[in-house]
């Protein structure tokens, strides 16, 4: 019996905080508002809602004052006149955001987890994956265009807690000293195998009870069989990412029981292309 | 030699300025800026006033050459003709003109979506995806079901103040806005684009109503293929 999952995705976020004290200040330079952000309850939140001119989700910059790819950011000031920044989080430009506005119950990306990012490339959602899960917790990214690369590595120069991967995610034998066990695999592949892909990184890296959440061309739905057979995985839910993609859905599920190397060994003969 | 006020410091008087509740109506007028502004209108008045005159004394007898040009029709004087006072050139340069600013000011407008979109997300709508949730059997259906129903809408929007919502509605409004002027601007483009190349030398048709897969209200033109040089 699948445990019951918490409403909001990502550990709760949706909830309602106290972020509204925060109207009162001035806002800030360009980009912020005298807006309010309402974070998730129940302890660790990743991800919040900012109300005000923009209505948006967002996350809280592990860097405050950097922008990743001339994001807005908005301000929110507390009692004791501090502020706090967050960044917007676009949903033209990541498929993850439209995912959670599309209404994904769990992401199961929350603070101190650990991820494993295949398909990173400018690390653009990367960095937002890594303000959510915070200092504690470690995002490995994978990318392999040495161009898009360049942008990853610098990224993770200021988000200390990316670890930037330049390499193709088919092979995770030749990164497997680098990345350690992880609770969460994203995958944004774009590739016709992203099944194999996703099955041989989570044979290598992810933990026993982990989940994935992939991102694949609706036409690829069925063949989340194949993936079904080798690793017992389960979907949980699948979204369609409209309206901001076309044709694209977000998939989020559990991979159950362990690793069955025969079994693997047996089904990547047969995986293959799709 | 200075007088002996200088030695007994006084405290300046300030001049006073707009109350803070009517700040909106700008600077507080005073004399200085009632007599200029009064200056412009009674120069504007005395203008008028003596047009007036010239008017009211005019000789019905007079002449001037253009008069055999011009006309004047119910009192108004009539334009001469502008029918040929730009060559067709000339009409042609002025036009991919209008074009380019109206491409220009297309753009524009497409970029300031761009970046309202980027942070207007309809959060408060409900998803209009379609959302599959995988189940083992019935039961699991059952209460993935109830669970979802009860899940209902966000709580976010209830707590809102209310000037942040207006400010949130005003946001919505004006995307809603710039995405109405888009199409316009779109519609006029293409029209502007149609007229062009109904100017230039093909070989065209206009298509009657039959032959129309979806009557419009503009004319559709069809052109002979040829091979372009």
């Amino acid at each position: 019996m699948r445990p019951p999952r918490g409403r909001g995705s990502g550990g709760g976020f949706r909830g309602r905080g106290d972020g509204g004290k925060g109207r009162g200040g001035g806002g800030g330079g360009r980009g912020s508002d005298r807006g309010s952000a309402m974070g998730g309850r129940g302890g660790g939140c990743g991800v919040f809602i900012a109300k005000g001119k923009e209505d948006a989700i967002v996350t809280k910059n592990l860097v405050p004052g950097e922008v990743v790819y001339n994001e807005k950011r908005i301000y929110v000031h507390n009692e004791d006149a501090t502020k706090v920044e967050y960044r917007v989080w676009n949903p033209f430009w990541s498929k993850l955001a439209t995912a959670i506005i599309g209404g994904v119950d769990e992401i199961w990306i929350k603070p101190g987890a650990r991820v494993l990012y295949l398909g990173a490339a400018s690390g653009t959602t990367v960095s937002h994956v890594s303000d959510i899960v915070g200092p504690t917790g470690v995002v490995y990214a994978v990318a392999f265009s040495h161009r898009s690369g360049r942008d990853l590595v610098n990224m993770a120069k200021k988000h200390t807690n990316v670890i930037p991967i330049i390499e193709d995610a088919r092979h995770p034998s030749k990164y497997r000293i680098l990345v350690g066990m992880v609770d969460v695999i994203f995958s944004d592949v774009a590739q016709p195998d992203w099944a194999r892909i996703l099955a041989l990184n989570a044979s290598y890296f992810l933990k026993a009870g982990g989940h994935f959440v992939i991102s694949i061309k609706a036409n690829y739905i069925d063949s989340t069989q194949p993936v079904e057979a080798v690793f017992q995985s389960e979907p949980f839910e699948q979204v369609m990412l409209e309206p901001y993609e076309r044709d694209h859905a977000c998939v989020v599920g559990a991979i159950v029981s362990q690793r069955n190397p025969k079994l693997l060994s047996e089904m990547l003969g047969g995986i293959g292309s799709m | 030699m200075s007088s002996l006020r200088n030695a007994i410091s006084r405290r300046p008087h300030k001049e006073r300025s707009q109350p803070h509740s009517r700040r909106k109506f700008g600077l507080l007028e005073k004399h200085k800026d009632y007599v200029e502004r009064a200056q412009v209108f009674h120069k504007k008045e005395q203008t008028l006033q003596k047009l007036r005159e010239k008017a009211a004394f005019r000789n019905p007898d007079e002449f001037y050459f253009r008069m055999m040009k011009a006309k004047t029709v119910d009192g108004v004087h009539k334009l001469e003709n502008e029918t040929n006072k730009y060559n067709t050139d000339e009409l042609l340069l002025m036009k991919t003109q209008d074009m380019g600013y109206i491409l220009q000011k297309l753009q524009s407008e497409k970029k300031k979506i761009e970046k309202l979109a980027a942070v207007l997300h309809s959060l408060d709508s409900q998803p209009s995806n379609r959302h599959i949730y995988y189940a083992e059997d019935r039961e699991e259906a059952k209460e993935i079901q109830s669970r979802s129903k009860k899940r209902g809408k966000l709580p976010t929007s209830d707590d809102v103040f209310d000037d942040i919502r207006s400010k949130t509605a005003i946001s919505y409004r004006e995307l809603e806005a710039r995405r109405n002027r888009v199409s316009q601007l779109e519609k006029l483009y293409m029209d502007m684009a149609l007229q062009k190349e109904l100017q230039k030398k093909g070989r065209k048709r206009k298509l009657r109503e039959d032959e129309l897969a979806c009557p419009t209200s503009k004319p559709v033109y069809k052109w002979r293929s040829e091979r372009k040089r």
